[in-house]
């Protein structure tokens, strides 16, 4: 008897083993759940804001239920979303993935097109045309919308302005002031160097690099989406320029620095007068500098302010039921509706998404209280465009490794970018 | 009364395990190699759908110098933090054994509890550069030389190494100390009897009774050592100009960041044989030793 028990009791735990997975599928008149996944791996409560605009959507869409879905930075977000679709799961419905990730997502099937939900709004031409271009430019692809500019932001030079003012120096304009003022403000006690001139992070160097080379007079990116212009003169000599700040001005760390989450700190505390970042830290840099801080674009060699976009994109994904996707897409516009871009552009430091919401009186109070908030934005006005190609994993990985090298001394300049620019070509054939 | 049982009880016995490891370990293990033949690139439209490749993947990785400095790297990473881990795991068993140091085990086993992610994130404040406490610590003995540690060419990899041998040496001192303690303790009365020295009876008695010990714990460290990659990407993200990526990284970014199944199959087969490779090498010699002895 307790043999049989025993057999029995196996077959049991195996069949409820088996059988578990099941789902039972919700069927037309239930309420409809999405999902929305989000990277944390950012200087502001974003956890709390969208919650908090979870709440409120749910509040005029009782039908709707959102789960917000909390991943660390947007690569994270991307793998969630790939794995889950790859294994057949239910994949959240909405994400904020990178904007420059939209042709492998669009190639890979991931992600959904827009354009139906967009069109079928009543005022769908202004409701794309009040997007700022430089955000909005990235979310096309094959004549379709693929995406929603939500989290974006920008390259931008903080400077330390007391620092600036009590050396007698202006902000530098061109490369030259640049380096001379970046080298008075380089403060050393023997060896030790006790505040460094300028900070500029290369850990994943191509975002913070682009305004130098855009600067020089040619983008590493063209307008197709297979075309990269890694070995040209300029591009060359905005490297050299970048090192020269170490080894010639003496004013930056040497070599590869990966910095992103020191430099922050170390501007706010006063240990670094100027450092390149994202717009996106702003807030933070605001609520913690004891001094006044300025904001401008990265300067050219003769002048000039650059600077590229950066940031996320909201993504429906592939997968969702009808009632699912009208729900993401409604959510989607709910969340970049002007008032709401506004408020998530002062609680965040990112730059507002659209026209209107610049025009917003919460965001017109804002600036005037922080005139910052208003010079990052004026820096897009000369941005170029980020680097955003087909299979721009192992492009970026390619120009990553070899601008590395550049950076570290272990190849030339002009050696590692002819090899970076052969490796990405070869990289692209199967795309041209 | 008979004593033939029901002929499928064993079968139903093993049922549980036996489903697991072919749902977990075979199916995915020929799934992969399989997977390895073909040209299948999700970025790709042409590609989206598996396309016969042949050993083209293979052949595609092998001559590329990136591949080959990865598989150094990661050679390099293994062949060096494996013996250390065992090595330090075993004197710190050893030492740790008598009862009164109970306290102190407790103290080298914690980092293990760790997640990898935070004990690398709190690392990476340790080897922050300029005013890390590791540089600060090494300036009060007067050395100022390299100091930028995840992201020199030539450092990068020794200080994932480090992390990780800071982590999980504790782990491995627990199956040393499981060991000692079953060590049969009239042997060293005799020994002590007998007079033998310290290094006689550590060489000639302690090592070859622990043989089945370092048996499963260099086993079970150097699949560890190629399993770990969270320090990766925490600390480094393989970089700079990919000094510190290891396999496994490497794999990751092809399949999520390439999206490249293929190739990323074609690495899982390589990972898996240079895994089974070393396993059963091991075993072979541990088990030849064994007779001969």
């Amino acid at each position: 008897m307790p043999r049989f028990m025993m057999i029995t009791a196996l077959i049991a735990l195996v069949a409820v083993g088996a059988f578990a997975g099941g789902q039972t599928e919700a069927t037309e008149d239930q309420p409809v759940t999405i999902r929305i996944a989000y990277p944390v791996a950012v200087d502001a409560p974003v956890t709390e804001i969208l919650d908090g605009y979870a709440e409120e959507f749910m509040a005029e869409n009782p039908n709707v239920q959102v789960e917000t879905v909390y991943a660390g930075g947007y690569e994270d977000v991307k793998t969630t979303i790939q794995t889950t679709i790859d294994g057949g799961g239910d994949a959240p419905a909405l994400g904020v993935m990178l904007a420059t990730d939209l042709f492998d997502l669009a190639n890979a099937q991931y992600i959904e097109p827009m354009t139906p939900y967009v069109d079928a709004m009543e005022n769908s031409e202004a409701y794309l045309d009040d997007f700022l271009p430089a955000f909005l430019s990235n979310s096309y692809y094959m004549d379709e919308l693929w995406s929603l500019p939500f989290q974006r932001s920008a390259v931008v030079m903080y400077y330390n302005a007391d620092l600036l003012a009590e050396s007698g120096h202006g902000v530098p304009t061109d490369w030259e002031t640049l380096g001379e003022t970046a080298s008075d403000l380089t403060e050393r006690d023997g060896d030790t160097v006790t505040r460094w001139g300028i900070e500029w992070p290369s850990g994943w160097p191509y975002w913070l690099f682009q305004p130098l080379a855009i600067g020089a007079g040619q983008n590493i990116v063209g307008e197709s989406d297979t075309e990269v212009y890694f070995d040209e003169p300029e591009v060359i000599a905005a490297i050299e320029y970048y090192n020269s700040l170490s080894t010639e001005y003496g004013a930056m760390p040497e070599g590869v620095q990966a910095s992103w989450g020191n430099v922050v700190p170390n501007f706010v505390s006063g240990n670094t007068a100027m450092i390149i970042h994202s717009s996106g830290s702003l807030s933070n840099v605001l609520s913690q500098a004891d001094f006044e801080v300025g904001v401008t674009g990265i300067p050219g060699p003769d002048g000039g302010s650059f600077s590229v976009p950066g940031g996320g994109n909201l993504y429906m994904t592939t997968g969702l039921s009808e009632a699912q996707k009208q729900a993401a897409f409604d959510f989607a516009v709910f969340i970049t509706e002007p008032s709401r871009a506004a408020d998530f552009s002062i609680q965040t430091g990112y730059i507002a998404t659209r026209e209107s919401a610049l025009a917003d009186d919460a965001m017109q109070a804002y600036i005037s209280e922080n005139p910052q908030a208003g010079q990052t934005r004026d820096v897009l006005a000369t941005a170029g465009k980020e680097l955003a190609v087909q299979n721009l994993g192992e492009v970026r990985n390619i120009f990553h490794s070899h601008l590395q090298s550049a950076i570290n001394g272990d190849m030339a300049p002009s050696e590692a970018m002819a090899e970076a620019q052969r490796a990405a070509d070869e990289a692209l054939a199967d795309f041209r | 009364m008979t004593r033939r049982g029901n002929p499928l009880l064993p079968y139903m016995l093993i049922f549980p395990t036996l489903f697991f490891v072919l749902i977990f370990t075979v199916y995915p293990t020929i799934s992969s190699l399989i997977g390895s033949l073909f040209q299948h690139r999700l970025n790709i439209p042409r590609f989206r759908d598996p396309v016969f490749y042949g050993l083209g993947n293979y052949i595609d990785l092998f001559t590329s110098g990136q591949f080959r400095m990865i598989l150094g790297n990661t050679l390099r990473y293994v062949v060096t933090v494996v013996p250390l881990w065992v090595v330090t795991a075993l004197f710190l068993a050893l030492w740790l054994s008598r009862p009164r140091f109970a306290r102190l085990r407790v103290a080298m086993f914690h980092p293990t509890m760790l997640p990898m992610v935070s004990a690398a994130t709190v690392w990476m404040f340790f080897l922050t550069p300029d005013y890390g406490l590791l540089n600060e610590f090494l300036r009060f003995f007067g050395y100022s030389g390299p100091e930028n540690w995840v992201s020199n060419p030539s450092l990068s990899l020794w200080a994932l190494v480090f992390v990780a041998f800071w982590k999980d040496a504790g782990f491995y001192m627990i199956f040393y100390l499981a060991g000692v303690q079953n060590l049969p303790n009239d042997v060293y009365e005799a020994l002590k009897l007998e007079g033998a020295g310290p290094l006689v009876t550590f060489f000639r008695f302690t090592l070859p009774l622990l043989r089945r010990t370092t048996l499963f714990v260099t086993t079970v460290a150097v699949i560890g050592a190629f399993r770990i990659v969270d320090h990766v990407f925490i600390m480094t993200q393989g970089g700079p100009s990919g000094h510190s990526t290891l396999l496994l990284y490497h794999l990751w970014r092809v399949r999520f960041d390439s999206l490249n199944v293929g190739q990323s199959s074609a690495i899982t087969v390589i990972l898996i044989l240079m895994l089974l490779a070393f396993t059963v090498t091991n075993f072979l010699i541990s088990e030849r030793r064994h007779t001969d002895a």
